[in-house]
């Protein structure tokens, strides 16, 4: 994102809407705004290695003259509107908002059968945002696990090696709020990976969020409990219940 | 994505006060046709007792320029949510939803037994669920825990810290309410999954005690 000085009052209206902390104040080197009635001594200034492109400050902050504005996205940098912006679409999933659709739509799927548990390690989240440098090291930690990415994933897409994890060079400093690294274990595996994931979470520079999904056992127990109870993790009372009325039902046994 | 997980909260109470209905369908098995199924959840969810719709797709009311608009706009593919702040609403709305069989996937974010209530007052089985196991890495550099229960009720990071923490400082000098203060930290949620109604009450502690 870029603001054009010419136009910026520098009434910094637009300063706190920036998830990403990469708008500030700075003194005025250029031209005074057109049009002005007293002479503006600041101007709103967007660190551009910091802004992760995700279109809040365009949108919400409501520039009282109009003065920022969307340069041409170009890859690298395109991803970064890809991982941040809430409405950019990903051509994988054709799901806008990075995310796809992992458990919501289990029943139909089937992507996650009893027995597998589904993780996704939203890197950046919450707050922080990363560089993907970060997403590549965890990512290329849990392979060890010799996990198999989500696919239907734009993070997944980001990697030139989908077996090792490894993330494309062009793209490890690029800035985004959150990426999502998604993949299947088997619900025995969950001890290792979490000790993976003890190790890996203080060689990076930002936080994650980490969640995990599965088909709930006949009786409604959770398959996952007492893996996570003895690994001493904490666990949310809150989270998300897919309640089963999407059609057509997956046959099971017929799931990967 | 998980962005109606993650919600961080410390108060059991103002948890039992925040829940999110989130319908889609999936890519290439039943997406197509799905924008009048879809619409009709946003009618079923206001009818019901919503206090807030949104689409991922689109945005929320206020990008879109009216709650009208929301529904009107809604395409097949779309991701769609509505906000919820008490039980018996939920409830209402998933037995309507169960009786409409839309076919398109539901998924009830909110407290696990409060929600698995929902489901045995409404005749439904919960199928998978998505725990939270919390943040990881240099979570020194995170914010007072009220600022980041307020921060997660949007899961894609579009309300800042320095907006809730501009919209405290308004409540503390008596230009806004907590409940004004919310509404304007909801805009920035473009698939309004933000509850302002919780957002008031944490924004009133916080004004008191920061």
């Amino acid at each position: 994102m870029k603001i054009d000085e010419t136009k910026c009052t520098g009434c910094g209206t637009c300063v706190p809407y920036c998830p990403a902390e990469a708008i500030s104040l700075a003194g005025r080197k250029g031209p005074q705004p057109a049009g002005g009635r007293k002479k503006q001594n600041q101007v709103a200034v967007i660190d551009f290695d910091e802004c992760a492109e995700c279109g809040v400050c365009l949108r919400s902050a409501n520039c009282p003259a109009d003065a920022i504005y969307q340069q041409e996205l170009v890859y690298p940098r395109s991803i970064r509107s890809l991982m941040s912006d809430v409405l950019t679409i990903a051509p994988e999933s054709q799901i806008s908002g990075r995310g796809t659709e992992e458990m919501k739509t289990n029943e139909v799927t089937g992507r996650f059968p009893r027995g597998v548990a589904g993780l996704a390690i939203e890197v950046g989240r919450p707050i922080t945002g990363t560089r993907l440098r970060d997403v590549e090291k965890i990512a290329m930690a849990v392979a060890a696990l010799n996990v198999e990415f989500e696919k239907i994933n734009p993070t997944t897409s980001m990697m030139s090696d989908i077996k090792t994890g490894k993330f494309k060079d062009e793209l490890l400093n690029e800035k985004v709020l959150s990426a999502i690294i998604e993949f299947c274990v088997r619900v025995e595996q969950l001890p290792e990976l979490f000790g993976i994931l003890k190790t890996v979470e203080k060689q990076i520079d930002s936080v994650f969020s980490l969640d995990v999904a599965c088909r709930l056992n006949p009786d409604g127990s959770n398959p996952t409990q007492s893996y996570i109870a003895s690994a001493g993790l904490w666990v949310a009372p809150n989270g998300k219940t897919n309640v089963g009325l999407g059609r057509p039902l997956i046959q099971e046994g017929l799931s990967k | 994505m998980t962005h109606t997980l993650h919600r961080l909260g410390t108060d059991p109470e103002q948890l039992r006060e925040d829940f999110v209905i989130l319908v889609m369908p999936s890519k290439d098995i039943n997406h197509v046709g799905s924008g009048p199924k879809l619409r009709r959840f946003f009618e079923i969810a206001l009818e019901s007792g919503a206090i807030k719709i949104g689409d991922c797709r689109k945005g929320n009311q206020y990008h879109q320029g009216g709650l009208d608009q929301v529904l009107k706009n809604v395409e097949d593919r779309a991701v769609i949510h509505a906000v919820f702040k008490d039980r018996a609403s939920v409830i209402r709305c998933l037995k309507v939803l169960k009786a409409a069989d839309l076919g398109m996937s539901v998924v009830v974010s909110g407290l696990f037994d409060e929600v698995g209530r929902c489901c045995q007052e409404s005749g439904l089985v919960p199928h998978t669920i998505n725990q939270s196991l919390g943040r990881w890495g240099k979570t020194n550099k995170l914010p007072a825990t009220g600022i980041v229960e307020i921060n997660t009720m949007c899961g894609h990071g579009m309300v800042s810290v320095n907006l809730i923490q501009k919209a405290i400082a308004r409540i503390k000098a008596g230009k806004w309410t907590a409940e004004k203060a919310a509404e304007n930290l909801f805009k920035p949620c473009m698939c309004g999954i933000f509850n302002p109604h919780r957002a008031a009450k944490i924004l009133a502690q916080l004004a008191r005690e920061l």
